[in-house]
């Protein structure tokens, strides 16, 4: 299988170059069979790819130990669920896994454009075949994860062999969320390939700037849903399996994964202009640009061993691979532009500054500037290393002092931005607007100070969530009040038809209202507390409200593992509330060691349990519990987001004018009794 | 304002000012308040990437002989100053948590402020440019005739977008 696993990858390879190469001469010659035999290549790589990748799989599930990967990341007793979480756990397997990925999108792109678009789709295909040939380089002829175990012999020459068993799986990643974290991470990454493919291709063509952005919107929300729920399963993994209590540390390879986050966050906001107002070409070419060239960076800076993380894949010369494709990649987009910048003019001008363009140049103002100094903090150890030669280490407390304040400025503009008019926002219209929302964020924060919030950041944070969300609020109120005073419908029946009839819009307004969540969340990590005690049957310990009483031990024998369980009842106001069970778990296959933290979770707060080993002092078992307020805001904010993302992807429902008196055509049942006279554009917010 | 709308602003305002009463205080530490701000200036040096006071290895062996050494300075009475050079002795400058505001380190805290100024500037110079650009030009008297079908049609498909939103 390891054979035909390889061959498909090498067929792959040469599709993809002739997709490439054929793609260009198509765009050259026009030639409609040329045209047509690209794509097949293209969807003809994806289709090999995707043979490999079940190939490799297929080792893993048969046990193959004398493929080399599966010896390394599996063995006999590792569960079903893991295998397939194997195929990612390795350099190797997981840059498979990205081709993998990336063909899903490069076929379904193919497949949804194939008779439409015929301007520009050879040149998207060139430049998607273009990345899939660098991918499927590394695959073939640099990280294959389809090489034999062998070991030289007596006379040098390598003899294939087979182990009876592998070294099994980190255990780090025998967790449920590692089997769907980095799948939804690498498919926010490669997604962005799409957008970026568009971009390139619509600028080499001189294609109308509103139409590829029109075609790619969905694309990049749909690589923007992967990639906030792959960094929020992420820092919930961090969370649920580390034991240190937190979700977030800046790590590079965390910081790595937000980066194009932020960015792809900015062009989502901006690409608006162009589309309304035919402003912003130039900005929004590049960041796509950039979204794409952080994904390959954030993948250099995790495989290449330059920053220390603990995600890290050891260092290994494939970095220099992804610099030379940097390279190119910067070449080819720079080239591109001077070339055919004179077509990115903007049409438009503005016409005030309070207005919602200015909000929007704003809102990227802030997330570039945070992605940007996330970014050299990242590499300023690598920086200080080559200049002064001592390598100083930047870590959270740094990441945290910058990034506070600018996150605060966003969620400020978070609820600023939407409710500003196109063109010009007047003074009458600001009163009415901002008013209410800003009242009850102040009238908040008054109350939290009385109830002695002296939190500076949590205590602006507060408001401004306040704010926000009454913005948000007030929004759906508002429409929702006009649609109920029409068709006697419910407020909240009148709210979804609202959202229906402009999807973007409102959802839009879901996602931002998630963000809320997640800020809420954010703020109660100036209140954690912690406290570790050795404790003995019996025993127990007090922190914050609930005490902690150690009923005993366990020890329970599984399949690919053993583990020793602390029983820890939970007791408030003396009542038993539940038991918890925290783990330390023995890998005998590869004598590793591993947490499983316990949990007792409320939108209040965590009461998060650590089974901390044995206390080298007094031989006793060591306890250490967190009491880390509103954390489950975050992951409910995270959900809120990916409803939002989903709902601003729906098509809008037909939406109708009303005049009085109208005659009324057979469409009406479809909007509670409303009088249609006049159909609307559909589509568009 | 009517009476639901009062009633909605009052009920929502109640539900957010109530989060800081979800917030209460827990019991006591175990790592002084002192311990803790002081460690958490440093990295643990077990390649967990965390600070001193977050390492994320349980049981990790490093972290509890650097907080063992802190404790102790702590408990002599050394500064803060010489708890650094202790460490940064032993360690290197890759025990810093943060890089100290001296010397090339500076350069790591001043880069965020650059960003931001310079990137405000490029906005505000973006704004004064976009507001210079003249406008478009009004249609002469009885003008359609002077106005091409496809300025039209644009135009038509211009004004349906920016009065939508």
């Amino acid at each position: 299988m390891d054979i035909f696993g390889s061959f498909a990858l090498v067929l792959a390879f040469v599709c993809a170059v002739y997709a490439f190469g054929g793609g260009i001469a198509a765009i050259f010659t026009r030639h409609p069979l040329l045209i047509k035999s690209t794509r097949q290549a293209g969807m003809a790589t994806c289709a090999l790819i995707f043979l490999a990748t079940f190939s490799l799989e297929y080792l893993f599930f048969s046990d193959n130990f004398a493929n080399a990967y599966v010896v390394a990341h599996s063995n006999r007793d590792l569960s079903t669920f893991y295998k397939v979480a194997a195929l990612w756990s390795g350099q190797e397997g997981s840059l498979l896994f990205w081709s993998f990925l990336l063909a899903v999108y490069v076929l379904s792109v193919l497949i949804t454009y194939r008779n439409k678009n015929g301007e520009l789709m050879p040149y998207v295909g060139v430049v998607m075949a273009g990345v899939q040939i660098f991918f499927l380089t590394l695959n073939n002829f640099v990280a294959s994860p389809f090489k034999a175990l062998a070991s030289p012999g007596a006379d040098g020459v390598l003899n294939y062999v087979a182990r009876a068993d592998g070294s099994g799986l980190n255990p780090l990643l025998q967790y449920p969320e590692m089997v769907i974290h980095p799948p939804n991470l690498y498919s926010g990454y490669t997604g962005f390939t799409i957008p970026f493919a568009f971009a390139l291709g619509a600028l080499l063509a001189r294609y109308p700037g509103e139409k590829w952005i029109h075609l790619t919107r969905k694309w990049t929300m749909i690589a923007w849903m992967f990639q906030s729920c792959g960094i929020l399963l992420g820092a919930h993994w961090a969370y649920a399996v580390l034991g240190w209590g937190g979700y977030w540390g800046w790590d590079p390879v965390e910081n790595a994964s937000f980066l194009p986050w932020l960015t792809g966050t900015a062009f989502l906001h901006s690409v608006m202009m162009q589309e309304k107002r035919g402003m912003m070409k130039v900005w929004n070419v590049w960041l796509v640009f950039c979204t794409f060239l952080l994904c390959i960076l954030g993948t250099f800076l995790t495989r290449s061993g330059i920053v220390s993380s603990v995600h890290a894949f050891a260092q290994s010369s494939i970095g220099s691979w992804f610099v030379g494709f940097l390279v190119v990649i910067i070449s080819v987009c720079l080239g591109a532009y001077l070339k055919n910048r004179d077509y990115l003019k903007s049409e438009n001008q503005l016409d005030s500054i309070v207005s919602r363009e200015s909000s929007f140049l704003f809102n990227n103002l802030i997330l570039l500037v945070s992605c940007v100094a996330i970014l050299s903090g990242t590499l300023f150890p690598v920086f200080s290393e080559w200049i002064t030669g001592n390598r100083i280490s930047v870590g959270a407390p740094f990441f945290n002092k910058v990034n506070i304040p600018i996150g605060l400025l966003l969620l400020f503009l978070t609820g600023v931005g939407p409710l500003l008019a196109w063109r010009k926002t007047s003074t009458e219209s600001m009163k009415r607007n901002f008013g209410w929302p800003l009242g009850i964020g102040l009238i908040a924060g008054v109350i939290a100070l009385v109830f002695g919030f002296r939190e500076i950041y949590s205590w602006v944070c507060l408001i401004l969530c306040v704010f926000v969300a009454s913005t948000v609020g007030l929004e759906f109120y508002r429409g929702a009040k006009v649609i109920r005073a029409r068709s006697g419908a419910t407020y909240l029946a009148s709210a979804v038809d609202l959202t229906m009839r402009n999807t973007r819009r409102y959802g839009g307004y879901i996602v931002h209202m998630g963000m809320v969540f997640v800020f809420i969340g954010l703020s109660g990590a100036a209140f954690n507390r912690d406290l570790q005690k050795d404790m003995q049957v019996g025993q127990t310990m007090q922190i914050g409200p609930y005490s902690l009483l150690l009923q005993g031990f366990d020890s329970r024998p599984e399949k690919n593992y053993t583990a020793q369980r602390m029983l820890v009842e939970v007791l408030r106001d003396k009542k038993p509330i539940m038991m918890l069970y925290p783990e330390k778990r023995h890998f005998a296959t590869n004598e590793q060691n591993g947490t499983m933290v316990a949990i007792y979770s409320t939108l209040k707060e965590d009461l998060y349990v650590v089974y901390a080993g044995d206390s080298p002092d007094t031989q006793l078992p060591v306890l250490h519990a967190y009491l880390n307020p509103l954390v489950k805001w975050i992951w409910l904010g995270g959900a809120v987001v990916v409803f939002g993302t989903l709902v601003a992807m729906l098509p809008n429902r037909r939406a109708v004018l009303v005049l009085a008196g109208a005659p009324q055509p057979a469409t009406q049942q479809l909007t509670h009794g409303l009088t249609p006279s006049v159909t609307m554009r559909d589509g568009h917010d | 304002m009517t009476k639901k709308r009062s009633v909605v602003a009052i009920i929502m305002l109640a539900l957010f000012a109530a989060m800081p009463l979800l917030i209460t205080p827990a019991g006591a530490q175990q790592l002084s308040e002192r311990a803790k701000q002081v460690g958490g200036k440093f990295m643990c040096m077990c390649s967990c990437n965390q600070v001193l006071t977050g390492c994320n290895h349980v049981g990790c062996s490093t972290s509890s002989a650097m907080l063992k050494e802190l404790n102790a300075s702590l408990s002599r009475g050394d500064s803060e100053d010489a708890i650094t050079q202790m460490f940064v002795q032993e360690f290197g400058t890759k025990v810093y948590a943060e890089p100290p505001k001296s010397g090339f380190s500076l350069v790591a805290w001043v880069l965020p402020s650059v960003y931001l100024f310079v990137g405000t500037g490029l906005v505000v110079f973006v704004i004064s440019r976009w507001r210079k650009r003249p406008a478009i030009q009004a249609a002469p008297a009885g003008g359609v005739p002077g106005i091409s079908a496809e300025l039209l049609e644009r135009s038509r498909a211009q004004a349906s977008r920016e009065t939508q939103d």
